[in-house]
């Protein structure tokens, strides 16, 4: 059968950030499709020519909304790592809190608000207000709620955090808050639970469809790794030394895009959810890994649409881990002294953490005064960007006969399954500094 | 009848447009009394017919200019949300260098002449381009304001936006005072709003929120001597979010 | 000096026991003085361990315990007709170491709140408190305590501790204070030598003051006074920054601010107090725009006449400390009233002065809440012109609103605000009034928006009207220029009631206003002609073409000469002036070139009322609150009173 089709996207819904996806077919032939990227580029490696070391976390956090707290983590470890600052236990454990409260905030965020529409055959999470699935979408809100409310108790505001500072916490939450909390998180427990049923009932509407690809991720011994590990990839294991990111993260510029693509060994690669879960699932707490089993996702899973079941699973584990690193907060006792001294010095440092949709990394160069004279970030929304398109190019030919709008559907699913971050993705400037 | 309402985003992190999200159970407040017609970010459904528009972020390029103006001619009201759009804010920091140097500096020679979403001119606050009738500031803006904005338009009422600066809030918080620990603040002449969260939490504010007044010149250097600052601190702190301002001096 | 019958004595040990047993027993809320970084604060207490009483000052004094920072007055849902909560009272207090210049600041703002006008919600939190003071033992190095004389206090507390080495002396200040340390306490009677002591360490801490202000506290008047125009004022204020810390941490600084909050479903609402800041450059705001006291220098110097002079001719006492914590958060370093006092001593305290305070006050009904307003409905409403809308009120409550006529009244439109206008007309007997609206703010909007039926709150009358019975066998001339004419109608209505003409001479009105399309109640002019005698002559500053005016053309002055009068009648003439404060200037030099003596002249002055009991601040010119002391104001009181007709 040959037709023609012309899908043009403008700013695809229901995402972080402005893309566009283009398909022109010809007789059945496909003559045009790509991901394209509009959103403006900001340059944030040359606003952060000059400042001083303890203003990058600040600036950095405003790359994405979203994920601020996981840009100020990588962009701490990377000025703590030019400057040769040792943390503290307890700043390494609060941390690990901050980075779990953003990625439930991030994943709920997408998977009940975003992607949840498609399942239920809707626009958007209102027409669910009144329906007879107001009680699930009530859920979700709880959750979104209790991951921001533990944001705002780590690091005093869920977007563009503000105790997270060079060496440790401006203020740190005291043993009440941590165990009034933790009570929140054992509830929320169970919430998820009733929420993953809920998606579960729907997750037949997800497209069949898989590709093989490799998955790059942090991996450690000690955890399921997010706030600290090696890189490794799922074709060769674990990678080089850290600050050699760039010889595995190879950018490239491509026209139809304001937001660079990257590659390794293959034509592309994914990060995320889905490439952490492939990577590190024997490590997952143990409901996590019982989610995990109700929605039989098991590694190496191939199918970019699981990426959303693997946000679930990541749920989970992070509630479960917050509860750990809350018991042994508690069990040690909260110390609250200031964050460690810093002396400014000259140094280069990166900083690479797994934030909820991949890995990324901050890199700075500071002069002997402690301002930044060099810096480079890395954003797993760029890493994916070639990955999405070469799903589109096997992805289009298996639904290329059914209906149009349907196609658009199914392209947007595809998109909204990698949960871009547009925003971060076109952050880039790729400035030589004086 | 209920208001229709629509957001839109230009250049900016979305972090403002999350604090909607963020209003969690009373998002149900929020649609029961406005009519929510187009907000990309969450939803498929967009239309051109609303009387009030929620802009987020700077103006860039071209492109954005044909687009706001577009907005502004739909919109009966026009509020811009957050530091990107009502000052410009982060987004401000690169018109330290010219356009032109900046995208030769960030494309080298490659061939991006006629692609029009490279087109990048210097970052361009919302009113520097339209009318603006309201200001939602903050980075990201406080989720307080945007109800107390939102109720206000609702009600046929001019929202109360303060004019004093942060230090007020400050006090009422009970914070030790940035600069006793020797810190540069522009609490004392950064718009109040926030409920001074960032000294709340131990960090000198930044000014996101927009200068609101111009000490004397003399008065600056007496307080930096009197609390060992260095008029370098000064002035950094002023170009993270106000540079042209700064730059006006 | 210490009185040995009501002097217990505890031990370090049993004194943590006592307020672990405070806080554990549940009944009270325990507050204390705590560590924060490098200050105190006084906090919530989960152990007596946390209090330190060795500190030297908190950053905000234990005011805002009475009077918090931010508090919910009442409770209301705007969806219904009108429903109004008043929000709920406070568990038992227990306030734990305030020192004596704290203790005696709460003792001042007892006066401003509980005098007169009792605000409920302060006296409610301060019936629930018990506060058991502590001497200093650490002085400050910003306080000038000493000179103040309120480095130690023998009232206002119910227990005092003295810390006399590794035991504390406890000054029983009240029954409940007594009982507090018998029910939960272990103590013995103090012996001779440890009341001694007591007074020794007390000595001891005087010494202690660096700061010391050169002025006594009894002269600080004479001296601000002498001085209104001294250049410090610009000097200093120069380097003012209008964020108002000064006002913010002072242990009696009482001014605030209500604002009505909605939440988002568009039901449940607020009317919600916060502190304000006459440092602060909308302080004087109002709902037209303007500014009153727009100049920082104005607003500097403001507060300290406040603290100075105005307070001290009112309450008999400096509404100044000498905590010394504004000296700290004033970050230009220009708030020290130690500083400015030692500055002024080196200038005359007897200069000449035509400074005026008025003391005449208006008896306000002392009956239920200050802050709740009476539900009321609109009758009648009646477009005026493009601005301006009467608006005809109904009491609920079917009582009369008791007016005289220039009095105001506060209307609320629930979830918007709160407004004053002045009472259009004239006093009845029935529940009804008017008002003359004018569309300038959220609540005249709101207002003239309004239906028959739709329900309103209203709070007052107000303020100091006009005394009719000084009116009586009197020339009256009536100067009512632009929305001038609204209060004023409240009294020419009075005056040319069938009833009430013979007790008047003859009667002038003079109305003026910009465009014939500005005018009001031209009708009702003509109709009053039919059954009272009065000259009534109108003029607009213009009138563009194509507008029909009967009346002259030009600014209201040109109008004196046109009535019916001659000099010999002055003595016996009384004018009564409102409008806009521009033309005050003017219309009092016409009438005293028609020889009227100041005495004789009457004016009614706008300013931001918003409290209208006098305690809000907004409203106050030099001494003076509008909202009590007038609006109405006998010129030659106001002449010489700076800030009023300048």
């Amino acid at each position: 059968m040959s037709k023609d089709i012309n899908i043009d996207v403008e700013h695809v819904t229901r995402v972080e950030g402005h893309g566009n996806i283009v398909l022109n077919v010809k007789k059945g032939k496909i003559e045009k499709l790509q991901w394209q990227i509009s959103e403006a580029p900001r340059f944030f490696e040359a606003m952060v020519r000059g400042r001083k070391f303890n203003e990058l976390r600040t600036i950095t956090s405003r790359i994405c909304g979203i994920c601020s707290i996981g840009h100020s983590l990588a962009s701490l470890k990377a000025t703590e790592d030019a400057l040769d600052i040792q943390i503290t236990e307890q700043t390494g454990i609060l941390r690990r809190l901050a980075i779990n409260a953003e990625n439930m905030q991030s994943h709920i965020l997408h998977v009940g608000y975003l992607v949840a529409p498609d399942l239920f055959g809707i626009g958007s999470v209102f027409p669910l207000v009144g329906s007879k699935n107001q009680n699930a979408l009530l859920k979700i809100v709880k959750l979104h709620r209790l991951s921001n409310e533990m944001s705002d108790l780590i690091c005093g505001r869920t977007t563009h955090p503000i105790r997270l500072v060079v060496g440790g916490f401006s203020i740190t939450p005291t043993e009440i808050e941590l165990s009034k909390l933790k009570k929140n998180l054992e509830d929320g427990l169970k919430t998820t639970k009733e929420v993953a049923e809920v998606v579960k009932n729907v997750s037949g509407n997800f497209p069949d469809f898989e590709r093989e690809t490799e998955y790059i991720g942090l991996t450690s011994d000690e955890e399921y790794a997010l706030y600290d590990g090696d890189v490794a990839s799922t074709d060769t294991g674990r990678l080089s030394n850290y600050k050699d990111y760039r010889s595995y993260m190879n950018e490239f510029v491509v026209p139809f895009s304001t937001a660079k693509h990257a590659k390794h060994k293959r034509d592309s690669y994914m990060v995320g959810a889905l490439a952490r879960f492939n990577l590190n699932s024997k490590q997952l707490h143990p409901i996590a890994q019982d989610v995990a089993d109700m929605f039989n996702l098991r590694p190496i899973c191939y199918n970019p649409f699981m990426n959303n079941v693997a946000q679930l699973v990541e749920f989970v584990h992070n509630i479960e881990d917050s509860i750990k690193c809350i018991d042994r907060l508690i069990e040690y006792g909260i110390n609250q002294k200031k964050p460690v001294n810093v002396s400014p010095k000259a140094g280069h440092g990166v900083g690479i953490v797994e934030v909820p949709r991949g890995i990324l990394v901050h890199d700075y160069t500071y002069n002997n005064k402690g301002i930044c004279t060099k810096a480079n970030c890395i954003i797993p929304t760029n890493q994916n960007h070639a990955n999405i398109q070469n799903d589109m190019e096997k992805f289009v030919p298996q639904i290329i006969n059914k209906p149009d709008n349907e196609i658009e559907l199914n392209l947007e699913m595809l998109v909204r399954a990698y949960d871009p971050c547009i925003s971060c993705s076109t952050h880039y400037i790729d400035v030589k500094f004086v | 009848m209920k208001p229709k309402v629509a957001f839109f985003d230009f250049s900016s992190c979305e972090g403002c447009q999350l604090q909607i999200a963020n209003l969690e159970e009373e998002i149900l407040d929020l649609i029961s009394i406005v009519d929510v017609v187009s907000f990309r970010e969450v939803m498929k459904e967009h239309s051109d017919n609303y009387e009030i528009a929620f802009i987020e972020g700077s103006i860039m390029r071209p492109m954005d200019v044909t687009r706001l103006r577009n907005i502004r001619e739909n919109a009966k009201i026009l509020v811009a949300l957050g530091a990107c759009a009502t000052i410009g804010g982060i987004n401000k920091i690169r018109n330290q260098w010219p356009a032109d140097e900046v995208k030769k500096e960030v494309y080298g020679d490659a061939d991006i002449k006629d692609n029009r979403y490279f087109d990048a001119f210097q970052t361009k606050a919302i009113d520097e381009v339209v009318k603006v009738d309201y200001y939602i500031h903050g980075c990201p803006i406080n989720r307080d304001e945007f109800k107390h904005v939102v109720t206000s338009l609702a009600l046929g009422k001019e929202p109360i936006i303060p004019n004093y600066p942060v230090c007020v809030e400050c006090k009422k918080n009970e914070n030790i005072c940035m600069f006793e620990k020797g810190e540069f603040c522009l609490g004392p002449i950064t718009g109040a709003g926030c409920g001074a969260i960032c000294p709340t939490h131990r960090s000198a504010c930044d000014g996101c929120r927009g200068i609101i007044s111009k000490p004397e010149v003399e008065c600056v250097m007496d307080i930096l001597k009197r609390y060992d600052l260095t008029y370098e601190e000064l002035k950094s702190k002023s170009k993270l979010y106000n540079y042209s301002r700064e730059a006006n001096k | 000096m210490v009185d040995d019958t009501n002097v217990k004595l505890i031990s370090e040990k049993d004194l943590d026991e006592f307020v672990n047993k405070l806080i554990d027993n549940k009944t009270y809320n325990v507050m204390g003085v705590k560590a924060k970084g490098e200050r105190f604060v006084f906090d919530h207490l989960d152990n007596a361990k946390e209090l330190r009483l060795d500190y030297d000052v908190t950053i905000l004094p234990p005011k805002k315990y009475f009077l918090p920072p931010s508090e919910k007055l009442m409770d209301f849902n705007i969806t219904k007709s009108f429903d109004i909560k008043k929000s709920k009272k406070s568990k038992k207090r227990i306030i734990i170491g305030i020192h004596p210049y704290d203790i005696i600041a709460i003792q001042q703002m007892d006066k401003y709140y509980l005098d007169s006008q009792k605000d409920d919600f302060y006296k409610k939190r301060r019936e629930n408190t018990i506060i058991i003071g502590s001497d200093i033992q650490n002085v400050s190095k910003h306080s000038f305590a000493e000179s103040m004389k309120t480095h130690t206090t023998y009232s206002g507390f119910d227990i005092l501790l003295t810390n006399l080495g590794n035991k504390y002396a406890v000054t029983i200040g009240s029954k409940q204070g007594n009982d507090l340390l018998e029910k939960y306490g272990h103590f013995r009677d103090a012996k001779k030598s440890e009341l001694k002591k007591i007074d020794k360490i007390r000595n001891q801490i005087a010494s202690q003051y660096d700061k010391k202000v050169d002025i006594d506290k009894e002269e600080w008047s004479k001296y601000l006074v002498a001085n209104y125009n001294n250049t410090l004022w610009e000097e200093k204020s120069d380097k003012c920054m209008s964020c108002s810390s000064c006002t913010m941490v002072c242990p009696t600084c009482y001014c605030y601010n209500i604002l009505d909050d909605v939440s988002l479903n568009l039901k449940e609402g607020g009317r919600i107090r916060t502190w304000d800041g006459c440092l602060l450059k909308d302080f004087t705001k109002v709902g037209s725009g303007e500014i009153f006291r727009d100049d920082k220098k104005e607003r500097y110097r403001h507060r300290f006449y406040r603290k100075g002079n105005y307070l001290p001719e009112r309450y008999g006492f400096v509404a100044c400390v000498g905590c010394g914590r504004c000296a700290i958060a004033c970050l230009p370093n220009i708030a020290d009233p130690c500083e400015v006092m030692n500055t002024l001593s080196s200038f005359d305290k007897s200069a000449e002065t035509d400074k005026y305070f008025i003391k005449q006050q208006t008896k306000v009904p002392d009956k239920g809440t200050i802050h709740i307003p009476r539900s009321a409905t609109i009758k009648n409403i009646n477009k005026l012109t493009d601005r301006e809308t009467l608006i005809e009120i109904k009491l609920d409550d079917n009582k009369s609103l008791g007016h005289s006529p220039g009095q105001f009244v506060e209307v609320s439109v629930l979830g918007i605000g709160e407004a004053p206008i002045s009472i259009s007309s004239p006093p009845k007997k029935d529940p009804t009034f008017q008002l003359v609206v004018r569309k300038v703010g959220n609540v005249t909007s709101k207002l003239v928006s309004l239906k028959p039926g739709d329900k309103i709150g209203i709070r007052g009358p107000f303020g100091n009207g006009f005394d009719i019975k000084k009116l009586e066998n009197k020339n009256i001339i009536f100067v009512c220029a632009g929305l001038g004419v609204a209060p004023l109608r409240s009294l020419y209505l009075y005056v040319t009631d069938k009833k009430n003409r013979k007790k008047f001479k003859e009667l002038k009105i003079l109305y003026g206003c910009k465009e014939p399309c500005e005018a009001m109640f031209l009708d009702e002019f003509e109709e009053l002609k039919k059954t009272s005698d009065y000259e009534c002559k109108m003029t607009v500053d213009k009138c563009p073409k194509g507008e029909c005016w009967e009346g002259e053309v030009g600014l209201i002055t040109t109008l004196f000469p046109k009535i019916d009068y001659d000099n010999s009648k002055s003595k016996d003439t009384i004018s009564v002036v409102c409008g806009p404060p521009i033309m005050y200037k003017f219309a009092i030099k016409s009438l005293k070139d028609m020889k009227i003596p100041d005495k004789n002249i009457y004016v009614s002055l706008e300013r931001h009322m918003k409290c209208g009991v006098g305690k809000c601040g907004h409203c106050q010119i030099n001494g003076v609150y509008v909202c009590k002391e007038g609006p109405v104001f006998r010129y030659d009181k106001v002449k010489k009173l700076p800030e009023a007709l300048e």
